[in-house]
């Protein structure tokens, strides 16, 4: 077999021998260095940011429905195709083109201050509590290339977390602990606030960033983090968030309040069965006194939601989730009062409506029935609804500005 | 008939039971020899011994143990380690087994949707309902978007680099040259005009086929939304079929999206069998690259909605009626289609995976509802407690455990699935795709390019190459599926035959059940036991439990290790600039996906110290 020669004579870390190019196998901490992007329109201070996607007790979920977003897609992040937003250098397992050691390598480089630009972290999945897993691990990611010891992904975000830009946590798992924190469970599993604790900040003076939902939308994940790197770049305002570090402006409302089914709930209308269009209250939906944005937003694309398409909202975007909202497909406890009130009230509004739909259903030119080849349409109201809608109509027509 | 190791045999009627005179049925013999056997056991010199921690462009926490040597050109060493544990099965314990269904889920979200349809699928075998056609086919439509996002994201995203311009130049340059030379022949489909224009394509980041395969990932779950509410963790699944509420434009918008996926198919699957031929002309030691032994296992998917009624019992009728059929083929022949032999005849072993036995006692369970014998070490005898301790390859060393099919080690995979359905010619009748018996003939129909008909070929090993290309064309044979799962729902829905489910009371006796399903990466069962109306246990089987498993107690490797031992390293670069890309792209090749490969059952809290030698890597 015939061997090739090095070309190359540039023993730069990063560079390949073979072809004298950065090496798109050695790590991205060193070959991003030779990527020059000089613009003359530079619009932020910011041209770079490294992104380390850790994870713990992870599904992978979080990782997948990022790669959901379109507004704008994580390709056009990676890219740097959105001027303004610097252009993100990704390490995340799923996605990086170096493995193993080159990989870890990018840690040791954040740790030492030896990246050319700020980090932020970014985790997925529950803490587990690795001082329950003796020798072992629970969750390991990488060696130390001197000693051979395991290291566990929980050591790292111990060690890189005070010197990053900003500490997000992607997804309910954690934020809050998620379903691996459990009832039951044999990990000692949290979330990331719940380790690091009140008092940590970032090394920008942040604390962590708490993007819940099982999973997150993923446009949800990117324009919470957009909004941190415009703030950063000096353009757009610092982004509120509420008490628990949730972006205010996506988990502040409901999901009820915006459910494309509430109508039926204030008319108390409620779905029997699977598969109904009703509101699914009655059938296990926690949508009232969840924060969620999923019901404006769909889950890719503007495509998708729970109850958009009949499931029912099982809270997991709440810190309580999964245990205050199981057993899942059982009647909310609280909801019994609330239902049968929007029942009793609900039943005379609906039939109101019901009455002027009847009339605004009809042109005015119809006098008799209406001339549609479908059906045999509704005659005209008689009676006690006739005078109802004439007393109505010449009341709307009192009150219109013009004549 | 189909085992050979486990004494167990057939009467007339097809009922299997143990062969007389067997004192011990279930006892573990003495260790067999490696299927793989490297022909010299003496180390040359020139070994590196390389700790591929984590091992990226795969889903989840996977390690890799190899060694590379670099006198025999080969890699002469695999050890697979799942690095991740949760303990969810635990958490189910003692819940309502509905919560089981989105609770599962979230064993894995890169396969967001499997665990919870297998899961209502088990769910609705223990309460004893069948679920009405208009459920099963919304089922049928989500699993068929599902895959429809799964196999692009791998071909772009994970493994596509792999065979990418920018990584090939460093390991093989002159084969980019000669990749720049050669015409595609099937240019004219996928738009690439020579095989470096391909290889261009594949790059990370920039190419057109990675950033493409990220859109239609996108396109796909818009789809796989429109059924499951969600995705990925899916909304709308139930036992007794889906809570989807359907209407005129359910079916309307998913139409809109699956034509794309037509035209999309025809130019993935072109484009890898051009690359594919490419590289074995190149070098035909590439068909040694991620060899192994072609012994595959599947369950199956795509319900028949006329046949499914959802018992055990008839498993074996309504799975060969399955558009994709279950099977398990040892050394290429296909020995049984039937779901009860698939399920008595798995083992799961702990000897190298951090847990403890738990066989003490014999089987808590001998036999399986129909009285077929069940192994002590089966899903329904499991008992698993987590052990965490130090990496020892002679002992334990991953957090996945070792399922065994007969004793022997198998695989899985969308291209396994395409194998038994190609090989058994059972599917159901349709327009759009047919198996021939040594392939897969799949009819595209003409969206904005022409018609075209695929056809996919079984190959005659089972490596990294055919493994990919095999999931190219596995787009087109799922968007055939699909289309045929769409017309069915839009016969269902003329006939005013639109419920999708069907109303269940949560039953108070002790029930025994198990969900057959696949995954993105083949095989997937759940097992449960309930009683009182409560879990009593659950266990999750995936693919890459299968896939990733450590050796067992014969000394056999799991699926990656024999892979990867006897790989050739045919970079052609010094010694010292070897990236060991092949065995890179063989574990690739299989599209691991880890996060759900180790959620265990723990019967206890209490975790053992043991002393920690760190000398593991010099086993």
């Amino acid at each position: 077999m015939t061997v090739h020669v090095p070309v190359s004579t540039d023993v730069r870390p990063g560079i390949n021998r073979v072809s004298g190019k950065p090496d798109p196998l050695a790590p991205i901490g060193l070959r991003s260095r030779y990527e020059s992007r000089k613009r003359n329109l530079e619009i932020g201070p910011l041209d770079k940011i490294y992104l380390f996607w850790l994870v713990g007790a992870s599904c992978d979920g979080c990782t997948i429905a990022v790669t959901g977003a379109t507004n704008p897609g994580v390709e056009d992040l990676m890219a740097g195709n959105v001027p303004g937003l610097p252009k993100v250098e990704l390490i995340h397992t799923v996605v990086s083109v170096e493995s193993g050691p080159e990989w870890v390598h990018n840690l040791f480089m954040a740790e030492a201050g030896k990246l050319d630009a700020p980090f932020v972290v970014c985790w997925e999945g529950s803490i587990m509590d690795e001082s329950l897993a003796g020798d072992g691990y629970w969750m390991g990611l990488g060696e130390d290339p001197e000693t051979g010891r395991q290291i566990t992904s929980l050591e790292w975000l111990s060690r890189i977390s005070p010197k990053a830009a900003a500490v997000i946590a992607v997804g309910t798992c954690a934020t809050w602990g998620g379903i691996p924190a459990a009832t039951g469970n044999a990990t000692g599993a949290m979330g990331v606030m719940d380790y690091l604790g009140t008092d940590y900040r970032s090394a920008f003076g942040v604390p962590v960033v708490n993007v819940p939902g099982c999973s997150p939308i993923g446009d949800n994940v990117i324009e919470t983090a957009a909004a941190v790197l415009l703030f950063l770049q000096g353009l757009a305002p610092l982004p509120e968030f509420d008490e628990l570090g949730r972006p205010a402006w996506l988990f502040s409302e409901t999901v009820h309040r915006h459910c494309p089914r509430a109508g039926y709930y204030e008319e108390g209308v409620f779905a029997e069965e699977y598969g109904g269009k009703e509101c699914l209250v009655e059938l296990g939906c926690w949508g009232p006194v969840v924060q969620c944005n999923i019901a404006e937003r769909g889950i890719v694309n503007g495509v998708g939601g729970c109850m958009q398409l009949g499931g029912i909202c099982i809270g997991c975007t709440m810190p309580g989730f999964p245990d205050k909202f199981a057993p899942f497909y059982s009647i909310p406890p609280g909801s019994l009062l609330s239902t049968n009130t929007s029942r009793m009230v609900g039943s005379f509004i609906r039939r109101l409506r019901r009455l002027s739909m009847q009339d605004k259903n009809r042109s005015p030119r119809w006098k008799a029935e209406a001339p549609s080849g479908w059906a045999r349409y509704e005659t005209p109201p008689q009676g006690a609804a006739k005078t109802v809608h004439r007393f109505y109509n010449a009341y709307q027509e009192s009150k219109k500005s013009y004549k | 008939m189909c085992f050979k190791n486990l004494p167990i045999e057939f009467d007339e009627q097809g009922n299997a039971r143990l062969r007389e005179g067997v004192s011990n049925p279930y006892e573990l013999s003495e260790p067999r020899s490696y299927v793989k056997a490297i022909s010299d056991e003496r180390e040359s010199p020139r070994i590196r011994d390389w700790m591929i921690d984590p091992v990226t462009r795969v889903a989840g926490a996977l390690a890799v143990h190899t060694k590379l040597d670099f006198e025999k050109r080969q890699a002469t060493e695999g050890h697979s380690m799942a690095m991740l544990f949760r303990g969810y099965e635990v958490i189910l314990k003692g819940r309502d087994p509905r919560d089981a269904i989105d609770i599962s889920s979230r064993a894995c979200g890169v396969c967001g949707g499997v665990h919870a349809t297998v899961s209502s699928l088990t769910i609705e075998q223990a309460f004893g309902i069948t679920p009405p056609p208009m459920g099963v086919v919304v089922r049928n439509l989500g699993e068929g978007a599902e895959m429809l996002y799964d196999h692009p994201l791998h071909l772009g995203l994970l493994a596509g680099p792999d065979y990418s311009s920018a990584l090939v130049e460093i390991t093989n340059p002159e084969m980019v040259d000669r990749a720049r030379q050669t015409e595609a022949p099937g240019g004219g489909t996928h738009g690439y005009k020579t095989i470096g224009d391909i290889m261009d394509a594949l790059n990370p980041l920039t190419g057109e086929v990675y950033v493409e395969a990220l859109g239609i990932t996108r396109l796909a779950r818009e789809m796989c939304s429109l059924m499951y509410g969600k995705y990925p963790h899916p909304s709308t699944l139930v036992p007794g079929g889906v809570m989807t509420t359907i209407s005129t434009s359910t079916f309307n918008e998913f139409y809109a999206r699956l034509v794309k996926m037509f035209d999309y198919s025809k130019k993935i699957a072109t484009l890898w069998d051009d690359l594919v031929e490419f590289f074995y002309a190149y070098d035909p030691a590439y068909a040694l690259v991620g060899d192994r032994p072609i012994n595959l296992i599947q369950t199956g998917i795509w319900d028949d909605p006329e046949a499914y009624d959802g018992t055990y019992a008839n498993a074996n009728a309504w799975g060969d009626r399955r558009f994709s059929t279950p099977g398990v083929i040892i050394d290429g022949q296909l020995v049984t289609t039937r779901l009860h032999d698939i399920n008595i005849g798995i083992e799961e072993f702990v000897e190298h995976s951090y847990y403890e036995p738990w066989t003490a006692n014999g089987a808590r369970r001998p036999t399986d509802p129909v009285g077929n014998p069940l192994s002590p070490n089966h899903m329904w005898n499991k008992e698993t407690i987590p052990k965490p301790t130090g990496r020892n390859f002679k002992e334990k060393y991953s957090w996945s455990t070792s399922p065994r099919w007969d004793r022997q080690t198998m695989e899985t995979g969308v291209y396994g699935r395409m194998w038994t359905t190609a090989l058994a010619q059972k599917h159901p009748k349709n327009d759009f795709f047919e198996a021939t018996g040594d392939g897969i003939r799949i009819m595209m129909p003409e969206a904005s390019m022409p018609e075209m008909e695929l056809f996919w070929k079984i190959p005659t090993r089972l490596n990294a190459l055919e493994r990919n290309r095999a999931r190219a064309f596995g787009v087109g044979w799922t968007a055939a599926i699909t289309m045929a799962c769409l017309l069915q729902g839009f016969e269902y829905w003329r006939k005013g035959e639109t419920k999708v489910h069907t109303e269940y009371t949560i039953p108070k006796d002790e029930r025994v059940a198990v969900g057959f399903w696949e995954a993105g990466r083949g095989f997937l069962t759940h097992h449960m036991t309930m009683d009182k109306g409560q879990i009593q246990n659950y266990q999750i089987l995936t693919p890459s439990t299968w896939n990733a498993s450590p050796r067992d107690p014969f000394g056999q490797r799991g699926a990656y290790e024999e892979a990867i031992v006897g790989t050739p390293i045919l970079e052609s670069v010094s010694d010292e600039d070897t990236k060991g890309i092949d065995v890179l792209r063989t574990i690739r090749s299989f599209d691991p996906c880890m996060p759900c490969t180790t959620h265990i059952d723990t019967g206890r809290g209490v975790i053992t110290r043991e002393v920690n030698s760190c000398a593991c890597t010099l086993d």
